[in-house]
């Protein structure tokens, strides 16, 4: 097309002038893809540790308080931990097969795990400390806390009397692996157990509090015959899972289910507002790209007055002027994005591998997904076609005798 | 014979508060192939009719017609088509897009309304370049290249498209005497060769007397019309008033066409 030809002949013609807004796109572009990069690392970070090895939807089976009771409870200052809600009334799932069978053939849940949660005191000699007992399937565990990986003695088993302990728990009972240990119930139900292994989970609450049973084990101590009192499951798109609660909810009444968002909503707050300035240091960046895109090429029309008035006395048409102009926006947004892509990749890299912890780790992983190339070079290239649209509505406006006329 | 160009009652009126009337009624016509200069002081509004005749200004009153079609019913679009298909331009200034070589931009009235040339588009432009003299310059930049040179390159891109009428506003108005000889030589070749339409617009009072037509305006109207065949060069010059200068005539002269009984007084 002739307006191509146009468009990249006053470019290269330009030549500082093309070169320096390629520049000054390409150092916009490249802006955008680093932070993007960098939020997107940060965040990913954040949520994988918070829950990357926990659950993300919790199902309890509580009992729906009686209206009365209702009234007097603080809603506001409720917390619900694993623990708070344990300690109200249980009503054990009898039931729970095929309602787990269910779930596990269900894509966006990645994990599913029946539990046996309870308190209780393990006693040793003189000291008794309080514990959080927790009975599931090692193996359907393992798939939401990565817990094989993270024995740090002893053995991964629960099997039979066996159970793991927290490290922090396990220093303070000065227990090792093959110790015993006494376990009870607030209801007075006691049992002897051998210490198997020992986990450390990377949070201090719970490395100083769990005790690891066997599902039947837990099922055994707490009298529950074959019931839990809970399911836990992870999801495959982590911030799906305060949806798929709602829905569980609605499907599967008999337990109550919370998810991981609902637990940390000052994490999810925090997120998405360094989302959002993130966005807007974006959005100026790209509005200044556009502007430089823009001034450019009012200058240009200017200098080219007289070639645009030649092309319409020679037959173009206004709409074909306006595509030289609009062509010229798009090139100049696609070529210099080309250029910011590579130096944000650069950037990416450069930051990955100089900025590292004391113990010469890189901060946090960051990927770079190529959708993030594709998404900046589409918008940078329509952001240089509508920065190209007063300087094209003008060059069509043009008068071509005023030009001729004035030499 | 129906004429090619037929102009009625062309008025032009500049300005909406202060109103500068520059064309005042003007009614003429031209035959195919008529090679026909227009002139008058500045002011006297030739350039404005030449604008009106090419479809860059539009008449505030009366029509223009090109074989017998109203050009003034036209849009914007349908009169860009008009211009690239029926005319070609020279102007003073050459204007060459300095960002093509000399070929492209003899191929560029072709290659805005097609795309692409073809190849024998390609072959009339690089014949049309050997005609007019600058067949060796043929990749050069236009900013390489000697205003003669140039504006002989503006001539081939005004023919490319084989147009009917070419309009010339000031040809050789920027040129030096020796290269206004052989450009206004060149242009009346080619309006015998390929029986074109001119109309030129020029001061210099050497092109119209060897135009077939002069049409002197004065203050937008016309003063004087009328062929030149038959009159001998010193009535052509008598004709043209009394404002000639002696440089000019010498230039008629070496043109071949100049009467040897000519004044010879410096």
């Amino acid at each position: 097309m002739f307006e191509i030809q146009v468009a990249l002949r006053f470019l290269k013609e330009g030549r500082m002038q093309t070169l320096l807004i390629m520049v000054g796109i390409a150092i916009g572009i490249a802006v955008l893809i680093f932070l993007n990069a960098l939020i997107g690392g940060l965040q990913a970070d954040l949520v994988n540790s918070t829950v990357g090895t926990s659950p993300h939807i919790v199902g309890n089976s509580v009992d729906k308080e009686p209206p009365g009771r209702l009234a007097d409870l603080d809603r506001a200052t409720k917390v619900f931990t694993r623990e708070t809600v344990s300690r109200e009334e249980d009503r054990p799932l009898r039931n729970w097969v095929p309602v787990v069978e269910q779930l596990e053939k269900m894509d966006r849940f990645t994990a599913v795990s029946p539990v046996v949660d309870g308190s209780g005191f393990i006693t040793l000699g003189d000291t008794s400390l309080p514990v959080v007992v927790r009975g599931f399937p090692l193996e359907s565990a393992d798939a939401i806390y990565n817990l094989q990986e993270r024995i740090i003695r002893g053995e991964f088993t629960a099997a039979g009397n066996r159970v793991l302990l927290g490290k922090d728990l396990a220093e303070e009972l000065r227990v090792d692996p093959g110790n015993i240990i006494r376990l009870s119930t607030p209801e007075g139900v006691d049992g002897t157990f051998t210490v198997a292994g020992i986990f450390e989970l990377g949070t201090q609450a719970i490395n100083e509090s769990w005790v690891l049973l066997s599902l039947s084990g837990a099922q055994t101590l707490y009298g529950l015959e074959g019931g839990i009192n809970g399911i836990e499951l992870q999801v495959q798109d982590v911030f799906a899972a305060d949806g798929a609660a709602r829905l569980l909810g609605q499907s599967f009444s008999d337990l109550q289910w919370t998810s991981w968002q609902e637990e940390n909503a000052d994490l999810l707050s925090a997120l998405s507002s360094q989302s959002a300035s993130s966005y807007v240091i974006q959005a100026f960046v790209l509005l200044a790209v556009t502007m430089g895109i823009s001034s450019v090429l009012a200058v240009s029309v200017i200098q080219k007055s007289r070639q645009i008035g030649i092309l319409k006395a020679l037959g173009i048409t206004t709409s074909g002027v306006s595509r030289i102009f609009l062509i010229q926006g798009a090139l100049l947004g696609f070529l210099g994005s080309l250029l910011g892509s590579a130096l944000g990749a650069f950037l990416v890299w450069a930051f990955f591998f100089f900025v590292r912890t004391e113990t010469g780790d890189p901060l946090f992983p960051i990927t770079l997904s190529p959708g993030i190339f594709f998404f900046s070079i589409g918008i940078a290239t329509l952001a240089g076609m509508a920065a190209a649209a007063a300087p094209a509505r003008r060059a069509a406006r043009l008068n071509t005798i005023e030009v001729i006329k004035n030499g | 014979m129906a004429s090619q160009i037929e102009l009625k009652n062309i008025t032009k009126v500049y300005g909406t508060a202060v109103k500068t009337i520059v064309l005042k009624g003007i009614d003429l016509s031209f035959q195919a192939g008529e090679y026909s200069a227009i002139i008058g002081q500045s002011g006297s509004g030739k350039s404005t009719l030449l604008n009106i005749i090419s479809t860059l200004d539009r008449p505030t009153d009366g029509t223009v017609l090109v074989d017998e079609k109203d050009l003034t019913t036209f849009n914007d679009d349908q009169l860009a088509r008009f211009r690239n298909e029926t005319l070609g331009f020279i102007f003073q200034f050459h204007y060459l897009l300095p960002e093509f070589n000399a070929l492209e931009n003899v191929l560029i009235p072709y290659w805005l309304a097609h795309g692409k040339p073809p190849t024998e588009t390609v072959e009339l432009a690089k014949e049309l370049l050997d005609r007019v003299g600058v067949a060796d310059r043929m990749y050069n930049k236009s900013t390489d290249l000697s205003g003669g040179q140039q504006q002989r390159i503006a001539i081939a891109r005004a023919l490319v498209n084989r147009p009917q009428i070419i309009l010339a506003d000031e040809p050789t108005g920027s040129l030096d005497s020796e290269t206004t000889i052989a450009v206004n030589r060149l242009l009346r070749e080619i309006n015998e060769e390929y029986k074109t339409t001119f109309i030129v617009v020029t001061h210099d009072r050497h092109i119209a007397a060897e135009c077939d037509r002069v049409i002197e305006l004065v203050d937008g109207r016309i003063d004087r019309d009328y062929l030149t065949e038959g009159l001998e060069m010193e009535e052509r010059w008598k004709d043209l008033g009394p404002a000639q200068c002696f440089r000019i005539q010498e230039m008629a002269q070496e043109c071949q066409h100049a009467d040897s009984k000519g004044t010879e007084e410096e």
